[in-house]
């Protein structure tokens, strides 16, 4: 015990050391770049009236490099799931070993594949959160899309510390910032998913890629997008974007 | 050649599920007050565990600990007067102005903690420091002095005790717990005994006791009026103007005052009062806290 | 004192400008495990009933992650519907701890219910809750929790805690961001803190208001003033109210719509 009383029973600098602001301070960008090494940007993705429709561009930044110009960021799960991967390629490529093992597993099962896509997303979520439990996290933010074992159309993200929410619309890493608030403004929340159209919501999605790749600078012109609804999926890998105009930049 | 297949191949990725074990662990419905803490899984844990909670060296700090103050206690002829405030504080929030900081250590002790004038046999807890760790603490060693009481159909003494927690914080020094904590209590062997054990290990037997950061303003008043040989009622009436006392001049300090009495027979709960009604009639009738203007 | 005397920590690099480098600790993980998922939660009780309240917007930074995330849950019913909970537990800070803790509470008054044949009750609920706390002492889940339901006598028992587990029973408490703007409307409008008897007395005389049980539709509507004021004040909190009543018939689930800005 010192003479300070409002420091007593605090942890003392003689015992433990001086305090160590250092393992606050890794918020930020700063964190962001000195784990991952080759990186994807940012995941969009909208329920229509009957499905969901998920779009990445083909980009693996190395830093500010533009690395690798066509590397698929969507990965199909079994018949009716997919995930959408931002964050780190080989984090990516890893969770994407880890799933195929499980779909085997699944299809060789007796009672033959039954996760849908709300239980890919738990799963997923809870190896998130492991891993950042044992302070080793898989440097991801994902979108998982498909549908829940009612048969609704299921849209849901989760990231490299566990964290998990879903909405009708959802974007990550620069997404988040510019392509949410279009997509907000085109489906309102109150807007019932009914009223939203599949032709409308890949416009959006097409739209939002656009905005983008103007303006996020780890972004490109060629995407993948993929559509679910119940007749299954449909998922182009090697599109362009149309109609950009870079004169007033 | 299934052999040389396995050396240079692996997996394509670990387990990336828990164990049947960890399972398990998390499942069991009645785990016993355990040892086993699971521990940020990096080299200096303590310096991590620290950056998160300590909000005294960075008021900023993300995770915001419950923190108890002003404790007393001292021995007189008549028994053990345990006297606290009853803030808690979690950097500058007051999180409650409610807590019970006096913990009944044992097994029949530990129902309904109603005032009453029947003593109730057992040992007195006192928490300054991390809320959390003296409740888990002082559980923890309720718990081991009822398997001493039926090992040994006996109850514990307070030496005993006290040294069971005092091993335990020993154990768990630089770990980064907080807690001073008082014990007292009154049996056959030792009359009554007073102990102060804190998170650094220390373990001191004594008279006089002022544990939190309201404790130079208890001991202020303690001191200055202290006598072994004084009467119950003034015991009372001491303890419970020293914490009055560190509640008007420590700001972390304050709520309601919690008053024991520690005899023969057991303890004995002589209110828990809010302390603004107490201070105004102290100033009003005695002419004390004579700084504080009364004028409305 | 201790500090006196230890010479072992600067004394050994005297004279000797160049051995200066054991001086500051190898940091080897640039990973913070933590992160704030903004929010407010609120329990109030009454003489038979209880309710946890919290707003469903969840955020990181100043982004919106969605409008629909909610923070109160029911512990011990049926994985989907909840149907048959008798206790409600509520978390606010990050989710995924939130997330993680509620699902373990909710195994262990699940395996309660199976091994022992009855429902856990509250008290030793809330007893079981600060000891899973306390496990993770040396790396807290970062969450303030609130647990509530029916004591054995029927009335309105909530338990709030700290990150570490440090718990009390109380008659009303606020947690998370806007915790601070809750609580002390709750101490003057459930607690009566500061509310005097007109007429009681003269100056130091006048008696304080003593605090007695509400009604339940008024604590619904001191439940929606703290949220709606909460909302007018705090970016962290709004879009909608979530609000779990437990009574003797069960829990009941409530929305009402929060301002979305």
């Amino acid at each position: 015990m010192n003479h300070f009383p409002e420091a007593w029973g605090r942890p003392r600098d003689d015992v433990y050391g001086a305090y160590d602001h250092s393992y606050l301070q890794t918020t930020g960008p700063k964190a962001h770049t000195s784990s991952p090494a080759v990186t994807g940007t940012s995941v969009l993705g909208v329920k229509f009236n009957g499905g969901v429709v998920l779009a990445t561009d083909n980009l693996a930044s190395y830093g500010s490099l533009a690395r690798f110009t066509d590397v698929k960021r969507l990965r199909v799960f079994g018949s009716n799931a997919i995930v959408g991967f931002g964050g780190d390629v080989s984090d990516m490529q890893y969770i994407d070993r880890l799933l195929e093992s499980i779909d085997i597993r699944e299809n060789y099962s007796h009672h033959g594949n039954m996760l849908n896509a709300k239980n890919l997303h738990t799963y997923l979520s809870k190896v998130f959160y492991k891993r950042r439990s044992e302070f080793n996290p898989l440097w991801n933010h994902i979108l998982v899309a498909g549908y829940d074992g009612e048969g609704e159309p299921f849209l849901s993200s989760a990231d490299l510390l566990g964290t998990t929410f879903s909405a009708p619309h959802l974007a990550t890493g620069f997404g988040a910032h510019l392509a949410v608030p279009i997509l907000r403004r085109l489906f309102p929340e109150e807007m019932p998913l009914e009223e939203v159209s599949k032709e409308a919501a890949i416009e959006a999605l097409k739209q939002c890629l656009k905005v983008l790749y103007y303006r996020d600078a780890r972004s490109m012109d060629k995407y993948s997008i993929a559509v679910i609804t119940k007749e299954g999926i449909d998922i182009k890998e090697n599109e362009v974007i149309e109609g950009t105009e870079l004169g007033f930049c | 050649m299934d052999k040389l297949v396995a050396q240079y191949s692996r997996p394509a990725h670990q387990n990336e599920f828990y164990s049947e074990q960890e399972q398990q662990d998390l499942n069991e419905s009645l785990p016993p007050l355990s040892l086993k803490f699971s521990m940020p899984p990096i080299d200096n844990s303590a310096s991590f565990l620290r950056a998160m909670t300590d909000d005294h060296s960075n008021p900023s700090c993300p995770i915001k600990i419950a923190h108890g103050t002003t404790t007393l206690a001292f021995r007189f002829q008549g028994g053990i007067i345990v006297c606290t405030d009853s803030r808690a504080t979690a950097g500058n929030w007051i999180a409650s102005q409610t807590v019970k900081k006096v913990i009944p250590v044992s097994r029949l002790s530990r129902g309904e903690d109603k005032p009453s004038n029947d003593p109730t046999p057992g040992l007195l807890g006192t928490m300054a420091g991390g809320a959390a760790d003296c409740q888990y603490w002082l559980r923890y060693l309720s718990q081991q002095c009822t398997l001493h009481e039926i090992r040994h159909k006996r109850r514990i003494t307070v030496a005993a005790a006290s040294k069971i927690l005092a091993n335990l914080t020993y154990a768990y020094k630089g770990y980064g717990l907080s807690m001073g904590t008082m014990l007292a209590g009154v049996t056959p062997q030792e009359g009554p005994a007073l102990y102060y054990i804190d998170s650094d290990g220390t373990r001191l037997p004594g008279n006089l006791f002022c544990v939190g950061s309201g404790q130079t303003f208890a001991y202020g008043v303690l001191d200055a009026n202290y006598k072994y040989e004084m009467s119950e009622q003034d015991a009372l009436a001491l303890g419970r103007r020293a914490i009055l006392a560190a509640m008007h001049r420590d700001a972390y300090s304050g709520g309601f005052i919690n008053l024991y009495h520690v005899k023969e027979e057991g303890w004995v709960h002589h209110g828990f009062d809010d302390m603004n009604p107490i201070f105004w009639k102290t100033k009003l009738d005695n002419g004390e806290f004579s700084n504080v203007t009364s004028e409305l | 004192m201790a500090s006196l005397l230890d010479h072992s920590a600067g004394g050994q690099t005297v004279g000797y400008s160049f051995s200066q480098s054991a001086a500051a600790p190898v940091k080897q993980h640039g990973f913070y495990p933590y992160t704030d998922n903004g929010g407010s939660t609120l329990g109030i009780t009454g003489s038979d009933f209880a309710i946890l309240a919290g707003d469903t917007r969840s955020t990181s930074g100043y982004n919106i992650n969605s409008r629909m995330v909610p923070k109160v849950f029911k512990i011990g019913g049926d994985e989907e519907t909840g149907e048959g909970a008798h206790i409600i537990l509520s978390v606010v800070g990050f989710a995924a701890d939130g997330n993680a803790l509620k699902e373990r509470l909710d195994s262990v008054v699940k395996m309660y219910k199976y091994q022992h044949g009855k429902s856990m009750s509250v008290s030793a609920c809330a007893q079981r809750l600060s000891t899973i706390l306390y496990g993770k002492r040396f790396f807290p889940y970062y969450v303030t929790a609130i647990l509530a339901g029916l004591d054995e006598e029927g009335k309105g028992a909530l338990y709030s805690y700290d990150p570490v587990g440090s718990y009390e029973r109380e008659q009303c408490r606020a947690a998370g961001a806007a915790a601070s703007l809750i609580m002390p409307f709750l101490d003057n409008q459930v607690n009566f803190k500061n509310q005097y008897i007109p007429g009681s007395g003269e100056g130091h005389a006048l008696q304080a208001k003593k605090a007695e049980p509400l009604p339940r539709d008024h604590v619904q509507e001191l439940v929606r003033d703290a949220f709606t004021s909460a909302v007018e004040r705090h970016i962290e909190v709004g879009d909608h109210l979530q609000m779990l009543i437990a009574t003797r018939d069960g829990i009941e689930e409530v929305f009402h719509p929060l301002k979305k800005d």
